[in-house]
């Protein structure tokens, strides 16, 4: 059981590290320093100064109210209201901190009927970066769209796995066999958001190498289980009950994942993340020991991978076209790779892929894994 | 008589002997007199009445009418417009002749002001009288153009149609009435006031009941502003409380005009058309309430500048040229809003550029309650493909069409002025044709 | 796992908070996304509908089935009327599924009249479906190419959240008069889907709302179920009597519900922060 808990706790930290490193990124980018500090002085006919000029990024204006009248502060866009301060009685002074895209502004004056002033601001090099980074709104269609991937897929999986377990329990050892491999596809379609679940993770999927006695720990369960009785026993013996948990894990998987709030960034992530994981065990050949399916589980792996990609790819191609480029050109090889083991249209078993292969796969799906990386910093996800 | 003081107001009414005596004097019958101003001088003094007339300084106000080119093209617009397109009865090219002669004595008539003939009263009278005894020019211009259909086997003028005139094609967008579209002949009023307007429309429609034959009509208005002394003027407002025609070329540009408003001697069209242009005239309607549900920054989106003040996107004044250069992904103004769409300012883009003169319309209200107002789209071109047509091609899929839904219409050719007393309009057309006889 | 949720938690809030930018609504755009998977659910399921009732539908059109197929129109076009705000977004296939001959410059006569109306206009202005079969295989390669598309399409969230408004506009300008199925008259039926749709995606994204606004929510609610309330006095079985039985009266107070929910709604996409 302890090894179970450390692979459990193990992805826990990793995660968990993974999402704070995130978010201090993003701290930091949003409440940068004042670099701007301005004095505007209102007096009873205009301001002073009457034209100012300051760069585009975070800026601070100091406003005195040197006129008799209460007055407010606008900065406008056309009729559109940027920023204001309002209710500034005459004598005191109120700041405003604001974050101006470039281009030119009007600033109101003090009473309305006095002429309004100029307010220019120039591009920077900062403004140019950001201008091309998605506003958060910009994730909701992607985001929405892989719930409703997530629900289908895992649907899906229910079904199949629904199927798969009937076979086993009715002792259907040659139908269960031909149902492990298609049951697992959907599985490997929702793993970028799936293996975050670690208790289920380790329920479903967990390999025999993470439990302190293999194949015959008490702990073992899931598909793997299934997969070594009925690949490396060839029996349905005693699979049962393992099968029926299966069954009910995925439904709680599927619940889960229905309840899931998806925070952009960790749409990337769990890719990334993943992709690691699958280099790792497609170098090893370590993933389906028994039934030796590894091929068309990483296919599976890679499609889904491919969906987070592909949902994200209109606002990639705007913040950064060559990274879009690159990932595409670097998904293509991946798949490419993958289709030249084919045989006859299908993939061979793992054990006829000699180490040399087996590396080949497991650096081109690194390759990968380092441009999804570079994702959510193009996207000003931090 | 019976007095009835139905003024309401609580104040003194007059009493009954000078009461009577103005009354008689006014020959008036019952009119309600308010206030207590009333004596028995009562003819000639300030009479408050809620029909007086509306005082207009501008009825005087005269544009020419003999010239190489007609007039109503690059006048400047007033206040009021209006559109009626005719089917021409003619049978015979004699009865063409006389159309296009009486019509252009009428427009030379209307245009300039005078006094209708008086008949003897038993017959009807020559004139409708809207204007009064004195018919008042209001800077009336009637500006007569053609169509395809004139152009058909009737007057064997089918060899002389201009190159590029066509009857209207149907756009993606449209939801073309047939019963407002097309027509022979297209007559365009503007003058001050719709009365002004209507009251020429009703005088040749009178004089020419056996030549044409009313197929459908618009009329239409732009808001007025108080002057503006010291600051650039600003184009009226549409309905759809946008600034309408503020990347209009400018008459005052006369390359310009040459280039893109007047058929020139040196091109392709025939010889006749010369100092003629092509006139486009759609009418649009605006679904208002929508639009006015929708979100001003969404507005300005859709149409490409700042509602209050004309300018574009990217700041300025309202005759500001848009700068697209330096926004080459739309992130100022978007790439699919309509004034980018319809005039992207390329170098290219030099080339189909129109001479807009359109008016607002509110007519009734539709089955489901809502308003049917919109536009009355009048534009000129020397060349109808590279103008209009270029132009409304590229407009297709632009997010406006939520909002419009252009009904009616047609292409037409505005024929050339008539030089003077013995021309005509449409003279060289029929002389090209061997219709009329060339004037001495 | 103890390890994980509260850092989770930790980091989320804060990325969330500093990256709230500049909207200037009390509603997070990470709010917004179960809402819209849920709708996008929702125009799935409405879309397996719509393509298994035109299958049949446009299978009684090519047998001949005259009383059938009319049998089949209105509620075939119930799922497509739920779903327009989305369809729309193509709007080749919005044209060749559901113009009207007004959109033809020689009207019902026009070779060019598609879809769903110029079948209704054969069975019941003709009584004939002769010459149909071409409109209905069109008509449903059209269907199966919409359930493609958006299968496929990431949906704006403007989009969905403003067609609420839009199809309380589209009815209060060009549908309550009756004029959308102006040979079958089974424009109620066309309302239910329009209003069905519209309510779905404001109770969808009713929560968010409700906490600033309860009173806004309230006088919207309100007005969905006075629509609700004056077309079940029309039902007819599994469907609704023709739009001639529909009185002045309740026409009106459909279309004073109608008017004031398109006014209502066009706040939402405000509300929301979304352009």
């Amino acid at each position: 059981m302890k090894l179970a808990i450390v692979g459990a706790a193990l992805l826990a930290i990793v995660a968990g590290i993974a999402f704070y490193v995130a978010s201090q990124g993003a701290k930091r980018a949003a409440t940068g320093t004042a670099e701007n500090a301005l004095t505007v002085t209102i007096t009873d006919a205009t301001c002073d100064p009457n034209e100012i000029t300051v760069a585009a990024g975070p800026s601070t204006f100091t406003i005195v109210n040197n006129s008799s009248r209460t007055v407010e502060w606008e900065i406008l866009d056309g009729v559109y209201v940027v920023e204001e301060r309002e209710n500034i009685t005459p004598g005191l002074s109120r700041t405003l901190t604001t974050k101006l895209a470039p281009g030119d502004y009007d600033i109101t004056c003090g009473l309305l009927s006095n002429p309004r002033g100029k307010l220019h601001v120039t591009p920077s090099a900062a403004s140019a970066a950001e201008a091309a980074k998605p506003s958060m709104t910009a994730f909701i269609g992607p985001l929405a769209e892989y719930k409703v991937y997530l629900a289908i897929e895992a649907g899906r999986l229910v079904a199949a796995t629904r199927q798969f377990a009937d076979a086993v329990k009715a002792g259907d050892l040659e139908l269960a066999k031909t149902l492990y491999a298609p049951a697992r596809i959907p599985y490997g379609h929702i793993a970028p958001a799936a293996e975050r679940f670690a208790d289920l993770d380790t329920a479903i999927n967990a390999r025999a190498v993470y439990f302190e006695k293999l194949e015959d720990d008490a702990g073992f369960g899931g598909f793997h289980r299934l997969e070594h009785g009925l690949f490396a026993k060839s029996s349905t013996d005693s699979l049962a009950p393992v099968a029926d948990k299966l069954l009910t894990d995925v439904i709680l998987l599927q619940q889960r994942l229905r309840e899931l709030q998806l925070a952009p960034e960790t749409m990337a992530e769990g890719a990334a993340r993943l992709l690691d994981r699958v280099a790792d065990s497609a170098g090893s050949g370590d993933e389906d020991r028994y039934s030796r399916s590894d091929l068309s589980d990483i296919q599976a792996k890679l499609e889904g991978i491919r969906k987070v990609a592909a949902l994200l790819q209109p606002l990639t191609e705007k913040a950064d076209p060559a990274l879009a480029g690159n990932l595409e050109a670097q998904f293509d090889a991946t798949f490419t790779k993958l289709a030249s083991f084919r045989q006859q249209d299908q993939y061979p078993s793992y054990d006829r892929l000699n180490a040399a292969d087996r590396q080949a796969i497991a650096d081109q799906l690194r390759a990968l894994a380092a441009e999804i990386r570079k994702l959510n910093a193009a996207l000003g996800l931090g | 008589m019976r007095e009835r003081d139905s003024s309401g107001l609580g104040a003194t009414p007059p009493t009954a002997t000078s009461r009577r005596r103005i009354l008689i004097g006014l020959g008036a019958a019952g009119g309600a007199l308010t206030g207590g101003l009333v004596t028995g001088k009562a003819a000639a003094a300030e009479i408050e009445s809620v029909t007086n007339a509306p005082i207009s300084d501008k009825t005087q106000e005269r544009q020419p009418f003999y010239g190489v080119r007609q007039s109503g093209i690059v006048t400047p617009r007033p206040a009021a417009g209006m559109v009626a397109s005719f089917d021409v009865l003619a049978k015979t090219p004699a009865d063409l002749v006389r159309l296009f002669q009486t019509l252009t004595e009428r427009i030379a008539f209307l245009t300039q002001g005078g006094e209708p003939p008086s008949l003897d009263p038993k017959l009807p009278p020559s004139d409708n009288g809207i204007l009064g005894p004195m018919v008042t020019p209001d800077n009336l211009t009637i500006t007569a153009s053609v169509g395809a259909s004139l152009f058909d086997e009737r007057f064997g003028l089918k060899d002389h149609k201009p190159k590029r005139l066509v009857q209207m094609m149907s756009f993606p967008n449209d939801a073309l009435e047939v019963s407002l579209c097309h027509g022979d002949l297209s007559l365009q009023f503007s003058s001050n006031t719709p009365d002004t307007n209507i009251h020429a429309l009703r005088d040749i429609v009178k004089k020419l009941p056996d030549l044409l034959l009313l197929r459908w009509k618009q009329e239409g208005s732009v808001p007025v502003m108080a002057a503006t002394p010291g600051k650039p003027p600003e184009s009226a407002r549409n309905f759809l409380g946008f600034r309408d025609g503020s990347a209009n070329p400018s008459p005052a540009d006369a390359d310009l005009m040459e280039r893109i408003v007047w058929v020139q001697p040196d091109g392709d069209e025939p010889g006749w058309a010369t100092h003629g242009s092509y006139q486009a005239v759609r009418i649009i309607r605006n679904f208002v309430e929508r639009w006015d549900r929708t979100p001003l920054q969404e507005q300005q989106a859709i149409i490409g500048r700042h509602k209050a003040t004309g300018a574009p996107m990217q700041g300025g004044s309202e005759h500001d040229v848009p700068d697209y250069a330096s926004d080459p992904e739309g992130k100022t103004t978007p790439l699919d809003a309509h004034i980018r769409l319809a005039n992207p300012r390329t170098h290219g883009s030099q080339a189909n550029l129109i001479l807009r003169r359109p008016f607002n319309y509110s007519n009734g209200v539709t089955k489901s309650g809502h308003l049917d107002q919109g536009l009355l789209f009048i534009a000129y071109q020397s060349d109808l493909e590279k103008g209009f047509i270029t132009v409304q091609k590229r407009l297709a899929g632009e997010p406006l069409e939520e909002y419009i839904k252009p009904i009616g219409g047609g292409f037409f050719f505005t024929l050339p002025g008539a030089a003077d007393e013995r021309d005509f309009l449409g003279r060289s057309l029929l002389e090209a044709a061997g219709i009329a006889q060339p004037a001495n | 796992m103890t390890l994980r949720l509260p850092l989770m938690a930790l980091a989320l809030a804060s990325a969330l908070g500093s990256l709230a930018g500049t909207a200037r609504a009390a509603v997070a755009p990470m709010d917004l996304v179960g809402p819209m998977s849920e709708y996008k659910l929702y125009v799935s399921e409405k879309l397996q509908t719509l393509v298994a009732d035109t299958r049949a539908f446009t299978d009684a059109v090519k047998a001949g089935d005259i009383e059938k197929a009319k049998a089949l129109f209105a509620p075939a076009r119930m799922s497509y009327e739920a779903i327009e705000p989305v369809a729309e977004l193509f709007s080749d296939l919005d044209v060749s599924i559901d113009s009207r001959a007004d959109d033809y410059e020689h009207g019902e006569q026009d070779p060019a009249f598609p879809g769903f109306h110029r079948i209704e206009y054969g069975l019941w202005a003709q009584n004939s479906a002769a010459g149909l079969g071409p409109v209905a295989d069109k008509l449903m390669a059209d269907v199966d190419e919409l359930g493609k598309r958006i299968a496929e399409l990431t949906f704006p969230p403007e989009k969905v959240v403003g067609g609420a408004a839009a199809l309380m506009e589209e009815v209060a300008a060009t549908k309550i008069s009756g004029e959308e199925d102006r040979y079958s008259h089974t424009d109620l039926w066309d309302f239910q889907g329009n209003f069905d749709g519209s309510r779905k995606i404001f109770e969808l994204f009713r929560p968010l709302v409700e906490k600033d606004d309860p009173a806004f929510v309230e006088k919207v609610e309100a007005n969905f179920a006075t629509l609700d309330k004056t077309l079940s006095k029309y039902k007819m079985g599994d469907g609704f009597e023709t739009y001639e039985k529909l009185t002045d009266a309740d026409r009106k107070i459909l279309a004073g519900a109608v008017n004031t929910l398109a006014e209502d709604l066009s706040q939402l996409r405000g509300k929301l922060g979304l352009n």
